[in-house]
């Protein structure tokens, strides 16, 4: 009898493995409980395909979209519109992934009580304006592309609209005909593009030289409208003739800045590029912006010229940029953009965003330069009449596209201590960047200068 | 007056639903405790049964109704002398107080009283001679047995189960208000928990009139039904009085069974007709069975549909246990493997995959507890038989589960769809859960019985399924315990297997449900709603019965004082 009671001891290497496999389990749990009751579909957070346990509404409050029960959507068309890719569709096609991200904060989850204090009535509060966002996406009309507004002292993204766009209450019929009007409708190009930047990227380019070529300020260059290189020149649309560094920018003289990467040389440009993080990309409230892209691999002296010129292989997140734009404007440390003010359950405030300071990138001394060559684009080049009331410092670009009309982008910042505003508008076929943004980013930065008076 | 106190919205009420998200946990963790402290901790005491008297005036105890004498250190009467072999002889008592020795087959031989025997009936005063020593065998006379059993220490008091009952009613008469509170059809919970907490109670009153007053064990199988019919009466509140005849056959069945294994030769003799039974029901199920899901292991009657594999496992252990002078008898053996065989056949024809695992380990452990050394490779033969079959019925059946094991959130629509949506109303549970009738689990399939893991935390807190878990270890645990005790070896390796039957289908059940392990079709013994897994359970549960020998414990053990064996 001893043998065989000796051998019910069997039994505990069943035990072992039933309580194994149970603390297994519970360290799953309570490293990714978190996680799967916010992936999608989770029965008690999601109402359908989109998160549903509360509301989300614009800067000042007002409601963008009730997540709960069938997804009630603003009784305005246009907001609704202007706002699809922050909060997300009824289906799916597009996901709201900012919202998503602190739908743990507004369902009031937590590893020990689940979800059961959840009442449903959590409310998440953007950055973003409903009145901004109407304004630019109406300035956008029928064009496709992105118009960004964002606070570069504190990162709050006033304005993100992506265009082309829908009323989520309204769905389009996407068909083989219609289907080019649509074309990308269901992504947020502010986060998820990368477009060649032409000669915004200039600033890039101005920013390393004058860290890097001690008497550049003092240079002159000849634009004889074209820059000889082997296969291929640079060339400029006509002979700019004597220019100085900051009449080069005004001018936005490709053959100039062909001569100034000559000086810097490919590892200096790389470098400086990568410094700024221009072509990087982005990250706030869970989201990761797309990747540029800036590769002299392989580059002809030509090729790299173009790049320093915003051509080549060179492609730039509108958020990103825009995060520069900012840098430069803020004397050369950045602040992050974020779209996601704050989080409430039931009375609790479960999250509060606050900027997110990001390194020293330029010298306050080269930031300061720049922004001064901005503001000199603007008085001489743009017009200061497009921006009334506000000392806005800008470079505009026009990248030539393959086969298609070039886009249009305009970057820059108000320099006003009360309107700390970066901005940037790219228009997709939209030709000259001057002519197709300027007008938007006026009607943009004069309804955010409203906006910040009241 | 009372119906405003009463409205789902009144504060009273959801403050007692807010403080049932801790109390029931709490509850049922004390009502685990109670039981398994005396289960876990009660001094070994042996019963004495016989001396052997040694040349030297020593006596040896003998402590089982079967010993194995030799040199073996394993060996219940160790001789440690080169003459003597390692399993030497059997030393046997029966039910009647009569004892008989066997020779295991031995070179040496045995010798009663000058004589050599192979097997002998043995009568007090004779000498046992065994490699040259000379044993005299003292049988203890029947006034000695019943004063040696006054001495032990009784199991428990009645005073202490009915307590743990009252508790274990406590939790369920505010379960049962708490579903009533919220909105539930009062009908079923009503029927459903009363049942429950009328069975309980009658079946204490009945072994509080045997003198049996020990029920801890029934206690803790009727917490398990308890949190049962809690999923049921928030999935498919229609079916709790079916759950409930299910737990009356069951209890039928418990009685049954324990009653069978009350005298051993009875026992013995109802292995064949268990035998008989075990293949009949799977006969009958392959030839009148109706298929579901794949696999063809229902059995239609009028009204009722019954799985009668779950059944035949309760057969499948009967044969299993065997007592100990067979064990050393190899043509035993055989028959035992081929028996196992022809079940292994009939669950391949029917393509039950999940049941046939629990065989597997069932198998498993039978061969283990039972072989010496003659056997172990003809076991591991047949062993490697029934894993080809399993192996060859997986293929089709499960194999979309497998492919799917561990990356369930890379198709959480399709092939992981049952486990993601456990895993996300477990979180959304936390450890207290969201309250009763606030679960979404209802909606899965399954969700009162191979999710029912998931079901319970999402409402009740995970909390509690791990104590329902801890639960069935509990009682694993005490058949370890009681084997030292056993009086026979048909026991030990009844209630052991009964165990492991237990602990691999909750390890199946709930780890399936966590994506621990690629299975799911298990169910939680006694809490997944399914009457035959229900009627299985109390079955099994007999043979863990049997094996309490502590002093006046269990209905399946008969007292050893015979004289006033209503003490």
């Amino acid at each position: 009898m001893n043998r065989i009671a000796r051998r019910s001891a069997a039994m505990f290497l069943l035990v072992a493995l039933l309580l194994g496999g149970i603390s297994f389990f519970v360290a799953d749990y309570l490293m990714h409980g978190k996680e799967w009751v916010m992936k999608p579909g989770s029965p008690h957070v999601y109402a359908g395909p989109n998160i549903g346990c509360g509301i989300v509404t614009d800067r000042e409050g007002l409601l963008l979209l009730d997540t709960n029960n069938q997804r009630i959507y603003s009784p305005d068309a246009s907001l609704r519109a202007a706002t699809l890719h922050w909060v997300g569709d009824r289906y799916g096609y597009i996901s709201a992934p900012a919202v998503a991200t602190y739908a743990e904060e507004m369902a009031g989850y937590d590893i020990i009580s689940g979800l059961y204090s959840y009442s449903g009535a959590g409310q998440t509060r953007l950055t973003l304006s409903a009145q901004v966002q109407k304004a630019a996406l109406e300035a956008m009309g029928d064009k496709k592309g992105t118009v960004a507004v964002y606070n570069y002292k504190t990162g709050q993204l006033l304005c993100a609209v992506s265009t082309p766009t829908y009323d989520p209450d309204n769905p389009p019929t996407i068909t083989e005909e219609n289907q080019s009007e649509y074309e990308g409708v269901y992504m947020n190009r502010f986060t998820m593009s990368a477009y060649v930047p032409g000669s915004i990227f200039k600033v890039v380019t101005a920013a390393a030289a004058l860290e890097e070529i001690p008497d550049i300020l003092e240079q002159t260059f000849t634009c004889t409208g074209s820059r000889p290189y082997s296969p291929e020149p640079v060339t400029c649309s006509k002979a700019h003739g004597e220019l100085d560094l900051y009449s080069a920018l005004a001018q936005s003289c490709n053959c100039s800045f062909a001569s100034i990467v000559d000086q810097l040389g490919p590892e200096k440009l790389q470098y400086y590029v990568e410094k700024y993080g221009v072509t990087g990309s982005v990250s706030f409230d869970g989201i990761t912006t797309a990747s540029g892209n800036f590769d002299l691999t392989n580059a002809g002296k030509n090729q790299i010229a173009w790049s320093g010129i915003g051509q080549h292989t060179d492609q730039v997140n509108p958020c990103a940029y825009l995060a520069f734009m900012g840098a430069i404007a803020n004397g050369g440390t950045g602040v992050l953009p974020y779209v996601v003010e704050q989080v409430v359950c039931g009375d609790a405030v479960t999250y509060q965003a606050s900027a997110t300071q990001t390194q020293r990138i330029l010298p306050e001394q080269i930031a300061l330069e720049l922004q001064q060559m901005m503001r000199n684009n603007v008085v001489e080049k743009y017009g200061v009449e497009s921006f009334p009331d506000l000392t806005v410092c800008g470079k505009s670009g026009t990248a030539q596209a393959d086969n298609r009309l070039s886009t249009g982008l305009f970057a820059g910042f108000v320099t006003d201590e009360a309107y700390p505003l970066a901005f940037i508008a790219i228009v997709e076929e939209g030709g000259s960047g001057r002519q197709v943004c300027v007008p938007i980013l006026s009607e943009v930065l004069s309804v955010c200068k409203q906006i910040m008076d009241e | 007056m009372l119906d405003q106190y009463l409205q789902a919205d009144s504060p009273y009420v959801k403050v007692f639903l807010a403080s049932m998200r801790y109390a029931a946990p709490i509850l049922a963790a004390i009502i685990l405790l109670r039981c398994c402290w005396p289960l876990l901790t009660f001094r070994r005491e042996p019963e004495i049964w016989a001396m052997l008297r040694l040349p030297n005036g020593k006596r040896l105890p003998i402590t089982h109704w079967e010993n194995i004498i030799g040199r073996h250190r394993r060996c219940d009467v160790l001789i440690d002398l080169p003459t003597v072999a390692k399993t030497h002889a059997v030393l046997t008592r029966y039910d009647d107080g009569s004892w008989t020795i066997t020779d295991t087959g031995t070179k040496s031989g045995l010798r009663v009283n000058g004589k050599r025997e192979d097997i002998c009936a043995l009568e007090r005063e004779d000498v046992i001679s065994i490699g040259g020593v000379d044993l005299v065998f003292e049988p203890i006379s029947e006034p000695h047995v019943a004063k040696l059993a006054k001495l032990r220490t009784r199991a428990s008091s009645g005073t202490q189960s009915i307590a743990n009952l009252l508790l274990q009613s406590l939790l369920q008469s505010l379960s049962g208000l708490a579903f009533l509170l919220g909105g539930a059809d009062a009908m079923p919970i009503l029927l459903g928990y009363g049942g429950i907490m009328v069975l309980e109670w009658l079946l204490l009153i009945f072994y509080q009139m045997i003198h049996r007053p020990a029920f801890e064990v029934e206690t803790l199988a009727f917490l398990l039904c308890t949190m049962g019919m809690a999923a049921i009466c928030a999935v498919k509140p229609g079916e709790s009085v079916k759950q409930l005849i299910a737990l009356v056959l069951g209890l039928l069945i418990f009685l049954a069974v324990g009653w069978s294994m009350r005298d051993l030769e009875r026992a013995k003799k109802m292995r064949y007709v268990a035998a008989v039974a075990g293949v009949g029901l799977l006969a009958a199920t392959l030839v009148f069975g109706r298929e579901y899901y794949g696999a063809k292991n229902w059995l239609v009657i009028g009204p009722l549909s019954i799985q009668p594999s779950e059944l035949a496992k309760v057969c499948y252990v009967y044969v299993g246990a065997s007592v100990m002078d067979r064990l050393t008898n190899k043509r035993n053996l055989i028959s035992f493997i081929t028996y196992t065989l022809i079940i292994c056949g009939c669950l391949a024809l029917m393509n039950d995959f999940g049941t046939a695992m629990i065989f597997f380990v069932a198998f498993l452990m039978i061969a283990y507890m039972r072989s010496g050394s003659v056997g172990t490779i003809a076991l591991a033969i047949t062993a490697l038989g029934f894993a080809g079959v399993i192996a060859l019925k997986l293929a089709p059946h499960a194999l979309q589960r497998f492919s799917s094991w561990r990356h369930i959130w890379d198709d959480p629509l399709g092939a992981g769809y049952q486990q993601t949506r456990a895993l996300m109303c477990i979180a959304s549970g936390g450890l207290f859960g969201l309250g009763i009738g606030n679960g979404w689990m209802k909606n899965l399939f399954a969700a009162d019985s191979d999710m029912v893991f998931a079901t319970l935390s999402e409402e009740w807190g995970m909390v509690m399924p791990l104590l329902l878990v801890l639960t069935i270890v509990a009682l694993a645990i005490f058949t370890v315990r009681t084997a030292f005790v056993s009086r026979s070896s048909f026991y030990t390796i009844g209630s052991c297997t009964a165990a492991a039957i237990f602990l691999v289908q909750t390890m199946f059940n709930v780890l399936g449900t966590l994506d621990v392990l690629p299975l799911t079709g298990v169910t939680f013994p006694f809490v997944s709603n399914g009457g035959s897994s229900m009627m299985c359970a109390w079955g099994l549960l007999a043979f863990i019965k049997a094996a309490d020998t502590r002093k006046s414990a269990s209905f399946a053990v008969r007292a050893n004082d015979r004289r006033d064996s209503d003490e």
